[in-house]
C-alpha cells in the first residue's frame, strides 16, 4: 500500500518534470496559453471578491446606521390592507414615549426631525442635512463626538442654537482648523459649534459624514414648523433594542401598539412604516448575492475562453509530440501513463496561470481597497478555490487531448514525422 | 525452446481501395541466444514483421508468441508491460528525447517499470557506463555524436534487462567506422546471452549475425545460417 503510494507519487513527480520540460521547450506558447487562464482566474477571483466586498460594504453601512434597531416613520405603509382614510401618516412624540414605556427590550429611542440646511461661515458655505435629535441618538445611531461634545438634554430643553458637525461638513467649512466654539450661520441664524462627530466613512459612495446634528427642539422651532401637521410630530423615530431581542417580534409589537394608538381599523393599512435593520440586511444580502452571481457568471466566460485555449494548445502539443508518444509506448508506457502525462501538463499550465491570476487579483484587490475605498476581501478559501478551480479547468480541457494521445497506436505514432 | 515463435503471420494494409499484404503467412521461430538479421528490400515486409514481433503492431491474423506467451489475447496495457520487460528497441534515428540528458533518456523505460527515482538513476548510470558513456551522463542528445547517441539508445534498450534486443536499421544513420563499433557492442551483448534481431538491408551488417532471414513481398524467401560469419574480432 505504502510502496504503491510512493510509486504513484514518484510517477506523478515524473509527469510534472516531463511537463515542465515540455512547457519550457515552447516557452512563448506556454506563456500565452497561461495568460488566458491567468486572466480567467483573475476575473473570477476578483468578481467573487468584489461581490463579497459589496456585501461587507452593505453590512458596514447598515452597522453605520446602528445595530439592532427599528426605524419608524410616518409614511402610510402600502403593504397589504385596503386604502385608508389617512392621506399622510402620523408619528408624534407621544407615540415615541408610549413605545419607550410599553415595549420590552428597548435601550433608547431617538426621535428626529430632518431638514436640509445651508451653513455659512466667513465666505464658505455648505449644504447638508440637519438631524434634529435628542442625546439618545448618539447611542442608537452609533455615533459619538470625536472632538467637543454631543448635544445634551439641556440643549434640547432650551432649544439651544448649538450644532454638532459631521467631519465632512467641518472640513468643508473650516479646512484643517478646529471648529469647536466657532459660530456658523445656519439659514441666517448664528449657531455655536459644540462638537465634531467621529468619521463613519462612506458606503457605496454615500458619505456617512455629510450631516449636522442639532437639538430636535431647535429644528422644530426654526426649520421644520411649517411642514409638520402638529407641534408634536416626528419625521423619524429610531428605536434601539438590546442585543438578542427578536426584531421581527419587536416589529409586530410596535405595529400593534401604533395601530391601536392611531385607531386603525382591521381592514385599513398602517399610517406609518416600520423597517428593521434585520430586514435591511436580509434584503441587501439578497441583492448583493445576485450581484455577485452575475459578476462571477460574466467572469467565468473569460475562464472558459482560457480553457479552450488550453485545449487548443494541448491538441497541438499532442500532434507535435506524436513520435515521442510512440517512443514512450514502445518503451513500455501504458495508455494511462500517456494520458496522465498530458493531463498533468495541462494542469500545470492551468495552475501556473491560476497562481498568477490570483497574485494579480490580490494586487488589484489591494489597490481597490486602498485607492477606491471599496473593500475587496480575498480570503484563504477563495485563494485555494481559485487554484483548485484552475486545476479542474486543466483536467477538463486537457482531458480530450490527453485521451486522444493515449489512444494512438504505438507503431503509427512512432512512424509519424 | 523458442523465444520468439511466429505462426501463419499475416498483416494487411488498406491503401485506398487496395489491400496490400505486407506480411503474407510467415511462420518461423527464433531461439534464445540467437543473433538474427532480417533482410530485404524496402517494402519487403521486414519492418512490419519486426513491429509485430516487437508487439508494436497487431497482426491481421496468425500468432506471435514471446517467451512462450501468446500475445494475440493481450490488451494494450499487457502488451506495454511485455515490451517494457522483455523487449529492448533500437531505432535507426535513435529516437532520444531532445533537451533531456543521456541519463534521463536511459531512465525512461524504468519509469514505466515503476522504479523510484534513486533506483532509476543507479541503473541508468550503470548501463551508460557499460556503454562507455560514464562521462556523458548529463549531456543532451544534441551534444553527442551519432555513435554516442546510438549507444545511449542501446543503454536505454537494455536498462530493463530484456530477453530480446530488436534493432531496426541500427547503423542506417551512422558512418562505417561507427557502425563497426555498434556491431561490436551487439556481438558482445549476444555473447552475454541476449537474443538479438536486427533488421537491415546492408549485407555487411547482416554478416555479423548467425542467421539471415530474407523477406520479399511479405514472404520469407530464404532462411539460412551465416557460414562465413564476420566478427569484429577478426579485424584485430
Amino acid at each position: 500500500m505504502i510502496g504503491n503510494f510512493t510509486h504513484s507519487l514518484s510517477a506523478w513527480l515524473v509527469n510534472i518534470s516531463i511537463a515542465m520540460t515540455a512547457l519550457r521547450t515552447n516557452l512563448m506558447r506556454s506563456i500565452l496559453t497561461t495568460l488566458g487562464v491567468m486572466i480567467g482566474v483573475f476575473a473570477v477571483t476578483l468578481a467573487v471578491a468584489v461581490g463579497s466586498g459589496a456585501q461587507v460594504s452593505v453590512m458596514q453601512s447598515i452597522n453605520a446606521l446602528g445595530s439592532n434597531m427599528a426605524l419608524v416613520f410616518p409614511q402610510p405603509d402600502s403593504e397589504g390592507g385596503s386604502r385608508s382614510n389617512f392621506d399622510r401618516g402620523r408619528l408624534t412624540m407621544r407615540d415615541a414615549r408610549a413605545i419607550e414605556k410599553q415595549i420590552d427590550g428597548i435601550t433608547q429611542i431617538a426621535p428626529q426631525l430632518r431638514t436640509n440646511i445651508q451653513l455659512v461661515v466667513a465666505g464658505r458655505n455648505a449644504s447638508t442635512i440637519a438631524i434634529g435629535a435628542t442625546p439618545g441618538y448618539a447611542d442608537v445611531a452609533n455615533v459619538a463626538a470625536d472632538t467637543g461634545r454631543f448635544i445634551s438634554e439641556a440643549d434640547v430643553r432650551s432649544a439651544a442654537r448649538v450644532v454638532v458637525l459631521g467631519p465632512s461638513v467641518a472640513r468643508k467649512l473650516f479646512g484643517g482648523f478646529d471648529p469647536i466654539g466657532e459660530t456658523v450661520r445656519i439659514n441666517r441664524a448664528p449657531f455655536t459649534i459644540v462638537g465634531v462627530l467621529e468619521s463613519k466613512g462612506s458606503s457605496f459612495g454615500n458619505d456617512n459624514d455629510d450631516l449636522a446634528i442639532m437639538p430636535i427642539s431647535t429644528t422644530r422651532q426654526r426649520f421644520a414648523g411649517d411642514s409638520l401637521a402638529g407641534p408634536d410630530d416626528l419625521q423619524m423615530l429610531f428605536v434601539g433594542f438590546e442585543d438578542g431581542v427578536s426584531l421581527s417580534r419587536a416589529k409586530r409589537q410596535l405595529t400593534a401598539l401604533l395601530r391601536d394608538r392611531n385607531r386603525v381599523r382591521d381592514n385599513e393599512i398602517n399610517p406609518f412604516t416600520i423597517r428593521t435593520t434585520e430586514e435591511f440586511m436580509k434584503e441587501t444580502g439578497q441583492v448583493t448575492s445576485i450581484f455577485q452571481i452575475v459578476l462571477v457568471a460574466i467572469a467565468s466566460i473569460s475562464l472558459l475562453v482560457g480553457g479552450i485555449g488550453i485545449m487548443n494548445i494541448m491538441l497541438v502539443s499532442v500532434t507535435e509530440r506524436t513520435r515521442e508518444i510512440g517512443l514512450r509506448m514502445a518503451l513500455g508506457a501504458k495508455r494511462s501513463d500517456i494520458r496522465n502525462q498530458f493531463l498533468v501538463e495541462a494542469a500545470v499550465l492551468c495552475v501556473i496561470g491560476g497562481v498568477m491570476g490570483l497574485i494579480l487579483a490580490f494586487a488589484s484587490g489591494f489597490a481597490l481597497t486602498k485607492y477606491a475605498d471599496f473593500p475587496v476581501p480575498i480570503g484563504l478559501s477563495v485563494a485555494i478555490g481559485a487554484i483548485l478551480f484552475s486545476a479542474a479547468v486543466g483536467l477538463i480541457f486537457g482531458g480530450y487531448p490527453a485521451i486522444r494521445a493515449s489512444r494512438l497506436s504505438p507503431i503509427e505514432a512512432l512512424r509519424s514525422e | 525452446m523458442a523465444l520468439v515463435e511466429v505462426r501463419d503471420l499475416v498483416k494487411n494494409f488498406i491503401l485506398g481501395d487496395e489491400i496490400v499484404r505486407a506480411v503474407d503467412g510467415v511462420s518461423l521461430s527464433i531461439d534464445k541466444g540467437e543473433y538474427v538479421a532480417i533482410m530485404g528490400a524496402s517494402g519487403s515486409g521486414k519492418s512490419t514483421f519486426m513491429n509485430m514481433i516487437g508487439c508494436l503492431d497487431v497482426p491481421t491474423s496468425g500468432e506471435v508468441r514471446i517467451d512462450d506467451i501468446a500475445t494475440s489475447e493481450m490488451d494494450s496495457d499487457a502488451l506495454a508491460e511485455l515490451r517494457n520487460q522483455k523487449i529492448g528497441f533500437v531505432f535507426q534515428q535513435f529516437n532520444l528525447l531532445a533537451r533531456t540528458t543521456a541519463l534521463d533518456n536511459v531512465a525512461v523505460p524504468l519509469i514505466y517499470a515503476g522504479l523510484n527515482t534513486a533506483d532509476r538513476r543507479d541503473k541508468a548510470k550503470a548501463k551508460l557506463e557499460e556503454m562507455g558513456l560514464g562521462d556523458r551522463l548529463d549531456h543532451s542528445p544534441a551534444k553527442l555524436s551519432g555513435g554516442q547517441q546510438q549507444r545511449v539508445a542501446i543503454a536505454r534498450a537494455l536498462v530493463t534487462e530484456p530477453l530480446i534486443l530488436l534493432a531496426d536499421e541500427p547503423t542506417g544513420a551512422l558512418d562505417t567506422k561507427t557502425s563497426e563499433d555498434i556491431m561490436q557492442i551487439f556481438e558482445s551483448l549476444n555473447d552475454a546471452g541476449i537474443t538479438i534481431i536486427v533488421v537491415t538491408h546492408e549485407e555487411d551488417i547482416a554478416q555479423h549475425a548467425h542467421r539471415n532471414i530474407h523477406f520479399r513481398d511479405g514472404k520469407v524467401i530464404e532462411d539460412k545460417p551465416v557460414i562465413d560469419r564476420r566478427s569484429t574480432k577478426d579485424d584485430r
